[in-house]
This record gives structure tokens, C-alpha cells and sequence, in this order.
């Protein structure tokens, strides 16, 4: 990066302000908040333009920096997720340190929601706040970190096999981190996968066959995540490995001669014996993807009788039924008892209530809907009716949410196939009883699509279409502290702009840890995180941004409040100095959450680029302004 | 708006992952609010110290809104952090007469448009009854 210019000149600020077409300037009269900024101290050039971020806007900017004109840039325009980087990347064209800038959000926030003067007046505000803290910054570089070209990624289902493939293309060495034996999770107990109908033990099979021939791939099964610290670039870990007991080694027994790539249905794919007795391994790697998982909700004992009726089972239990191959004949047979009529019902342990449902064990009550579980019960009600034309399928549905491209194939054949649809409240959810004229049981539901008529269905098989739950990470979370949602999943910065970070850099979100999805979106999911991994580590050193916490040595006086108030581990720690014990921040693990400078009652800590200085600057512009304007 | 409501700023603490894009898509939908508001940026707003607070009040700020993103905070802690900090700013106000009606901690999301406006206009009610920072305190 150039040091033209690097901040230690006084401010000579130039701003910028962008009509946006007519989107700014149909409500704020930009001639007058140029005019005004021009007064505004420190202020050498104020200009306008139609589009500040096209060429000739950008242009403006990067001529007034090499012609010495300015030494700090304030745009006001749109909001600055959509243009911060551009500017930021025309100053560094001109030269300059591209930290030197600030940024007026006069679009979202004035001219659309705000009309006449006083749209003007607080453009004229928000800029002048601007040009207040632009007045106060400082030229800051990147972090730059090494990076170890080595990524871990925990969990062997689909998501984890697919970022460890993807990650492995890159040129990468990986380790792959399963709990169990095998590799393929949730989706090895499926039969068929939608929309394509593919055989779920083709796609583990195929997917596994890559991953364990690949030799910068090594796969740790019966493996978990012992022991983490470090930051982007150097994660030291260790993995625990256990030698496979009770189910495990039953499993494993299933595979002939322990062959690794050997699909056992409705377990995995195995990947080798396992290790004979328990060892740890110790890692360094570059980044860390998650892709642990999801879990089947289980009902609880007497949720439509479920545990207290052997005729009620869950959509997981009926697939690994149908999936029997001697599964064949005019009706279908569970247990010796034929199944003249079946009822499925949605939504159990999806879209539950507060005050209607009951609550888990854990006091928490799965208010996500679940996604994947709308088309997975169609599917299956379409596989019945087709396998065994003689058995008859209800569907009690609250609603039908089959989203993705295909899925709705599946609601429209249900239909066409004979299946009967009944919609029920969930305030009057089925009722599932014992004994039934000729059948086992009976389901009575008031079917919202008959204006609330009951129906009483006279059924032998209840199918509960159960919901996905995020996975007991408890361990994982408070080791890694990484954040999880209200919904209990792992929680990405944000959905849109950052859907599979978290904010520790180098840390990665892959498939149903972080939200109830399909196979497909568990995978592509996974290539965006390989992908993002794969571009910090590819360079052999990470940039990081510079807004982390500073310590002003001089200000310290060693109290620890900053350590104590840290959420991250060792990112600020204690050093010995020749005057006294002062705090210093280990960029590479701040987060840049700013909760160590409200902890320090003197002042010696400050987030660098969201300095309490700037911050004050801005409330002093805003409130001269707005008490100027008021008054 | 309020006439005397809007001689006082309200100052709006937004966290750059979730309110801050919030507000964004308030103006994205062109919903109108009062003009007196004023959105600053932030990681997260349990980085400003209770100083911090009592100087805006004590400059002309008529009322603050910390719009956090709550629960769904990115930063394991923050959230915990932050509540506690609000509750001992609470207690200066109160030494210094500042009625706590002022400073209103929320959590907003990236699309609670309405939460955002609702705020907003509680906070200027609360703003024009109350006047100038401080007033309150004169006048007790």
C-alpha cells in the first residue's frame, strides 16, 4: 500500500456528493449541502456528480488526491455496503491510504425517507458528521497474517465431504473430522434424494469416492475436536479419536473386509476400521469449516401417540421402511400388518407455537420451519402411492412450502396420484386414537379446506413428518465460542451479505448447522465456505481488516479490565513492560466488537477506525447542525 | 414531525450487521420518519462507555435509540455486555436527573421495518414531552 498521504498531514478533507441519478437529488438540494460543506473546517474541495460511482465520479476523486488538493475523502450517496469498497479502491488507485475515508449515507437514509428541507438539512448533517470524523482518522494498514495452507473441516456428511473436496481442489491439505466411522450423516439414512431421485447412497458413494481417494484429504472418523486456539492463518487444534464401540463396531462388522468406500445403507459410507485405541492428533490449519450437522426432531412420548402407539412412526422410520428392497406388492406391509390407509402429518417439531405446543426438554420450542420436510413427505406419499397402489395416502398439512425448483412437481403429482389433502390449524392439530372400525387407528382432524368439517380418517400407519433440530454443539460452541441464533443453529454474520462466516476470521459455516436445508443447498452452501477458505489461504498470508482494538501504552495502567471484558480468548493479554503489566492486543484473534474500550476507565484502548474521538466528532456535527436547523 | 421535538436530535446507535442495514431497508421500502434522527454506524454499541452517553445528553442530544441485533448479536457476549452497561447508565441518568425515557435499548434486524419506525416514533414522543436535555431535572 502507498504512504502518500498517510494521515499524519493535517486533514485537508474533500467531499463528494452523488445525485444518484435523481434518487438523492429529487429530495435534497445536493447545491446547497455542497455549499455548506464547503465551509465546514478542514474542507478544501466540495463537489457533486451524478453518479459519484461511475468512472468519471470516481475520477474526481483519485485527480483532487494526486493533485495534492485533499488527504481525506467523505462520499455521500447510497448506503455503504453497496460503495464503500469502491471508493476506498479509487483512493488506493490515487495513492493514498484507502482508510482515510469516511462515508455519508444520504440515500437509504435521507433522500427515500425524507422529503423537502428537511431531507437537505439533515444531508447537510450526516455530512458534516462525516467531514467530523474524517477530521480524526488515521491511516491503518491490513493485519497481514502467514497462513497455513491446510484447512480442518468438522463434520462428514455431505456438507463437510463436499468443502473438503472443494477445499482439496484448491490445492489445499485438509483434514476431515467425522464422529463416527462413516462419512454421510443425515443424508445416508435417506433413500431417494429430491428433486432428481437419485439414490442417496449413489451421491454419498460418489462424493465419498472422491474425498478418500484424494490424498491431500485425511479423514479422522470416530474423531471430535479437543482442544482450539490460534486465529485465521495458524488454528492450533487437536482431535480426540476413539476407538469404536458398542453400535460402532456392530456397524463397522457390517462392511466386508473394513473396506473404505463400502456404502452401508442407512449408516454411511465407511471409511476405514477406526483406530484401535484412543489418540490425539494435533493440527495447525489456516481455517476451520463447520459442517456438523443437523438432528431429526424426536417426539415426545405420546406426541400423536407417538411412543405409546407402534402405528405411529416418524418420515425417517418410514423411508428406511420403503427402502427395503422386499418392499414390493399392492399394499405396503409394516410389522405383518398390511396398511390399508396411511396419514401423514406435517409440521411436528416445525413452526411450533409458544402457548399452543409444548416446549423440549430444554425449556426451547422449534419456531423455524424446517424447509425440507413439506417435499420429503410428498415425496414419500408419491413413492407409496406408486409402489402400493392399493394403500391410501392422507396428507394433514398446515401448509405446503415446497420451494425449490422440482419440489412442486411433487405437490401437484401427490395430487394427480389419489393422495387426499386435509389442512388443519395449529390450534386444532390431528387428534391420533387407538381402535378404529377396520383399522388401528383414528386420526380426527377439522379440515380447514371443508370450513372446519371434522373428519374422522380410520388409519394403520400415522407418519410423522418430523422437523430438523439444530445438533447438541454445546462443547464446540462454548470451546470456539461461536455464536448461535435464536433458533439454537449457528449464526453467520449475515444472511445476505456474509451468509457463511462467522465474524472470528477464518471460520466457516457449511450446510444444516446453520439452518434447516436440503441436500443440494447443504452442498452449495459448502463450496461458498471452501471457496472463502480457500481465498484467504491460497495467498499464504491473510489480510485482515485493521478495525481491531489498539492500546495506547502511554494511557495503560495495567488494571486487566479490557482482558476481563474480552469475548474472545487471548486476544488482548497481560505483558510485563520495564514501567509496569500493560495490555496488548493480538490483532489476528480481535474480533473488533469494541466491548474492551467501554470496559477501560482510562480511555487506553480504542477500536481503531470506530475511535470514541470520531464518534464524538460526529455527535458534535450532528448536534450543531441540528440545533442550527431547529432553532 | 413534532415542532419541538425536532429541535432535539435523537441519536440512533446501529450495529453494522443488523440495524444498520435495517434502516437501509426502511429506506429501500421509502417508509418516512422524522427527519431528526440520526444513524451512526457501529460493531456494536456495547463499546461506548457511560461517559459516552451522558456527554451526548449533556450536548443536545434530545434522545438515543441503541438498536442492537439482540440475541442474533454475531458477537458471543456482546449482547450480555451491553444490557449490563445500559442498566449502570440508567443509574447515572437517574443521579443526574435525566429521564431514562431518553436512552431506549432495542434489538432490530435487517428487515423489522416497522419495529424501526415504531421506535423511532416512540423515542420522538418521548423527546417532545420531555424538551431540552435536562430540563427535566431543572423542572423537578
Amino acid at each position: 500500500m502507498s504512504k502518500l498521504n498517510n494521515g499524519q498531514e493535517p486533514p485537508k478533507i474533500g467531499v463528494y456528493v452523488c445525485h444518484c441519478g435523481g434518487n438523492i437529488s429529487d429530495h435534497v438540494d445536493v447545491a446547497s449541502v455542497v455549499e455548506q460543506a464547503g465551509g465546514l473546517a478542514n474542507v478544501t474541495v466540495a463537489r457533486d456528480n451524478s453518479f459519484m460511482c461511475s468512472d468519471p465520479g470516481q475520477e474526481l476523486i483519485i485527480e483532487d488526491i494526486t493533485s495534492g488538493k485533499v488527504n481525506r475523502i467523505v462520499v455521500a450517496s447510497c448506503a455503504p455496503a453497496l460503495h464503500e469498497t469502491t471508493f476506498r479502491g479509487a483512493i488506493a488507485l490515487a495513492g493514498m491510504n484507502p482508510y482515510l475515508y469516511e462515508h455519508a449515507n444520504i440515500r437509504e437514509q435521507v433522500s427515500w425517507v425524507h422529503h423537502g428541507p428537511g431531507a437537505t438539512g439533515k444531508a447537510t448533517a450526516l455530512v458534516a458528521a462525516a467531514v467530523g470524523k474524517a477530521g480524526e482518522l488515521e491511516a491503518l494498514e491490513p493485519i497481514r497474517v502467514e497462513a497455513e495452507a491446510h484447512a480442518t473441516v468438522l463434520g462428514g456428511g455431505v456438507a463437510g465431504m463436499s468443502a473438503a473436496r472443494d477445499l482439496a481442489a484448491q490445492g489445499l491439505r485438509v483434514a476431515l473430522v467425522e464422529k463416527s466411522p462413516f462419512l454421510g450423516g443425515q443424508v445416508a439414512q435417506l433413500d431417494k434424494t429430491f428433486p432428481s431421485g437419485e439414490a442417496a447412497g449413489e451421491v454419498l458413494s460418489a462424493l465419498a469416492a472422491q474425498v478418500l481417494a484424494d490424498q491431500r484429504i485425511t479423514v479422522y472418523t470416530c474423531a471430535e475436536l479437543s482442544e482450539y486456539s490460534g486465529y485465521v492463518g495458524s488454528f492450533k487444534i487437536k482431535i480426540r479419536r476413539t476407538a469404536p464401540s458398542g453400535a460402532d463396531l456392530e456397524r463397522l462388522a457390517l462392511v466386508k473386509d473394513a473396506q473404505p468406500g463400502t456404502f452401508v445403507p442407512c449408516v454411511g459410507v465407511a471409511a476405514g476400521p477406526g483406530p484401535g485405541e484412543a489418540e490425539e492428533v494435533a493440527l495447525v490449519s489456516g481455517a476451520i469449516v463447520l459442517a456438523t450437522g443437523f438432528e431429526h426432531y424426536t417426539p415426545p412420548m405420546g406426541e400423536y401417540g407417538y411412543g405409546q402407539m407402534p402405528e405411529v412412526i416418524t418420515l425417517p422410520e418410514l423411508i428406511r421402511l420403503m427402502a427395503d428392497e422386499s418392499a414390493t406388492g399392492e399394499q405396503l406391509v409394516v410389522n405383518g400388518k398390511t396398511i390399508n390407509n396411511l396419514a401423514l402429518i406435517h409440521c411436528v417439531g416445525s413452526r411450533q407455537i409458544p402457548g399452543v405446543h409444548q416446549p423440549g426438554p430444554d425449556g426451547k420450542l422449534n419456531q423455524h420451519c424446517s424447509r425440507v420436510c413439506c417435499t420429503a413427505t410428498l415425496q414419500a406419499a408419491c413413492e407409496l402411492r406408486e409402489k402400493f397402489p392399493e394403500t391410501n395416502v392422507f396428507e394433514l398439512y398446515r401448509d405446503i412450502r415446497t420451494y425449490g425448483r422440482g419440489h412442486e412437481d411433487y405437490y401437484l403429482n401427490a395430487g394427480r396420484s389419489g393422495v387426499i389433502f386435509a389442512r388443519f390449524t395449529p390450534e386444532a392439530p390431528p387428534v391420533v386414537t387407538q381402535g378404529g372400525e377396520d383399522s388401528a387407528l383414528t386420526v380426527t382432524v377439522p379440515d380447514k379446506l371443508l370450513a372446519g368439517q371434522e373428519l374422522a380418517i380410520g388409519v394403520d400407519l400415522v407418519v410423522l413428518a418430523v422437523g430438523m433440530e439444530p445438533r447438541d454443539n454445546q462443547a464446540l460452541v462454548e470451546k470456539m465460542k461461536l455464536p448461535v441464533g435464536a433458533d439454537r443453529f449457528l449464526l453467520e454474520v449475515h444472511p445476505k451479505l456474509r451468509p457463511v462466516e462467522l465474524p472470528a476470521a477464518g471460520i466457516y459455516l457449511a450446510g444444516a448447522c446453520q439452518a434447516p436445508m436440503d441436500t443440494a443447498e447443504a452442498a452449495n452452501a459448502a463450496g461458498a465456505a471452501a471457496a472463502k477458505a480457500g481465498a484467504i489461504l491460497s495467498a499464504g498470508f491473510v489480510e485482515l481488516d485493521p478495525f481491531v482494538a489498539e492500546v495506547d501504552e502511554s494511557k495503560c495502567v495495567g488494571s486487566g479490565a479490557c482482558v476481563q471484558a474480552c469475548l474472545a480468548d487471548e486476544a488482548i493479554e497481560m505483558v510485563d513492560t520495564p514501567a509496569s503489566k500493560r495490555a496488548r492486543v493480538n490483532p489476528a484473534l480481535c474480533m473488533g466488537c469494541g466491548v474492551c474500550v467501554a470496559a477501560c476507565e482510562q480511555g487506553a484502548i480504542e477500536l481503531s477506525g470506530w475511535t470514541l474521538g470520531q464518534y464524538e466528532a460526529m455527535v458534535d456535527a450532528i448536534v450543531a447542525q441540528a440545533l442550527r436547523q431547529g432553532a | 414531525m413534532d415542532a419541538c421535538a425536532g429541535k432535539y436530535p435523537i441519536l440512533i446507535l446501529a450495529t453494522e450487521d443488523c440495524s444498520y442495514p435495517g434502516a437501509n431497508s426502511v429506506g429501500q421500502a421509502h417508509q418516512n420518519y422524522p427527519d431528526n434522527t440520526y444513524i451512526i454506524r457501529t460493531p456494536t454499541p456495547a463499546l461506548f462507555p457511560e461517559k459516552f452517553y451522558l456527554d451526548c445528553f449533556a450536548k443536545g442530544v434530545g434522545g438515543i435509540i441503541i438498536m442492537s441485533c439482540g440475541v442474533e448479536c454475531p458477537y458471543e457476549g456482546a449482547y450480555p455486555a451491553l444490557a449490563k452497561r445500559v442498566n449502570g447508565i440508567y443509574a447515572l441518568m437517574k443521579k443526574q436527573g435525566l429521564d431514562i425515557r431518553r436512552l431506549r435499548p432495542t434489538a432490530i434486524c435487517t428487515v423489522c421495518n416497522r419495529a424501526f419506525i415504531k421506535e423511532v416514533n416512540l423515542m420522538n414522543q418521548v423527546v417532545a414531552e420531555l424538551g431540552a436535555p435536562g430540563s427535566e431535572a431543572r423542572a423537578a
